[in-house]
């Protein structure tokens, strides 16, 4: 597949803080919304953008790597998203870091609705070597 | 109708929250960003390959969500939704057939230009009693929400 093949295998001391993706848009669709609240049995989430994992999405669409692990996550509420309204989102490194030998890096995002209305920051930290998660709590 | 008027005191407790994990509800978490592929999430043998885990485990995003929603039902969400943050780390797996149970407790609050940012401390625990996830949330509230003694 031509998208796989332009993917560019992570050299985790190579990626640059500071690299900024493509934007990336996405209509919300009630239906999206809808479903997000079954799951999250919340009839009243306001923030079903939380599910789109919009911060790592073009990490992901551009580096190949042996998978993440979530070891941190933050959410800024500006606004929330309407049904119907074109999201789009500007996501990039925000930061790298060695922890206990272990690899992370910070991904952040920031979306805004085709109004130009803010809606959201999320910061992630993923630790790159996920197969941790197995060997410390496998069982 | 008037303004509630709330006091904030350092040490106040949040409302806990307590949800119960499953995998369906995992799978419509996951599916509901159009994503329908397995995971780690979602597929056993996924989260053997990625993980080494026996099973699949929640994402810490539920959790996050989670987080958000003890902390909008406490502060409202004409407040919450448009002012508030959580920032979670996660500590262990949650794993369908979990019940985990959110806690919070107001940290400090701050002077800001358009109110006050009461923090609160988050911690989450699972059915073991074990610490899946701690961290902190804010929301800035309006100084209409707050006795004239506080502003």
């Amino acid at each position: 597949m031509a998208e796989a093949e332009n993917k560019i295998e992570l050299d985790w001391d190579a990626l640059e803080v500071g690299e900024t993706f493509e934007k990336f848009e996405y209509l919300l669709t009630q239906e999206m919304i809808d479903t997000y609240r079954k799951g999250v049995m919340d009839s009243e989430a306001s923030f079903p953008t939380i599910a789109h994992k919009v911060d790592v999405r073009q990490y992901n669409d551009r580096y190949t790597d042996a998978g993440s692990v979530n070891a941190r996550c933050a959410f800024h509420c500006y606004n929330p998203p309407t049904a119907g309204k074109k999201l789009i989102v500007t996501a990039w490194i925000a930061d790298k870091y060695l922890r206990r030998g272990k690899n992370y890096i910070v991904t952040e995002a920031v979306s805004v609705d085709e109004d130009g209305k803010l809606i959201d920051r999320v910061i992630t930290h993923e630790l790159k070597q996920p197969s941790e998660v197995g060997k410390k709590w496998g069982g | 109708m008037g303004r509630v008027i709330r006091n904030y005191e350092d040490g106040d407790d949040i409302t806990p929250l307590v949800k119960k994990m499953t995998q369906e509800a995992i799978n419509l978490f996951e599916g509901s960003s159009g994503h329908t592929g397995p995971s780690q999430f979602t597929d056993e043998a996924a989260a053997k390959e990625v993980l080494g885990t026996e099973g699949t485990l929640a994402s810490g995003r539920m959790s996050l969500t989670f987080a958000i929603e003890m902390l909008r039902r406490h502060f409202g969400p004409e407040v919450f939704n448009h002012t508030g943050t959580v920032d979670l780390r996660f500590l262990r797996p949650v794993r369908p057939g979990d019940t985990v149970t959110f806690t919070g407790k107001v940290s400090g609050t701050t002077k800001e230009a358009n109110g006050s940012r009461v923090s609160v401390d988050i911690e989450v625990t699972n059915q073991k009693g074990n610490t899946t996830g701690v961290g902190q949330g804010s929301a800035i509230v309006p100084n209409a929400f707050l006795p004239p003694e506080d502003l």
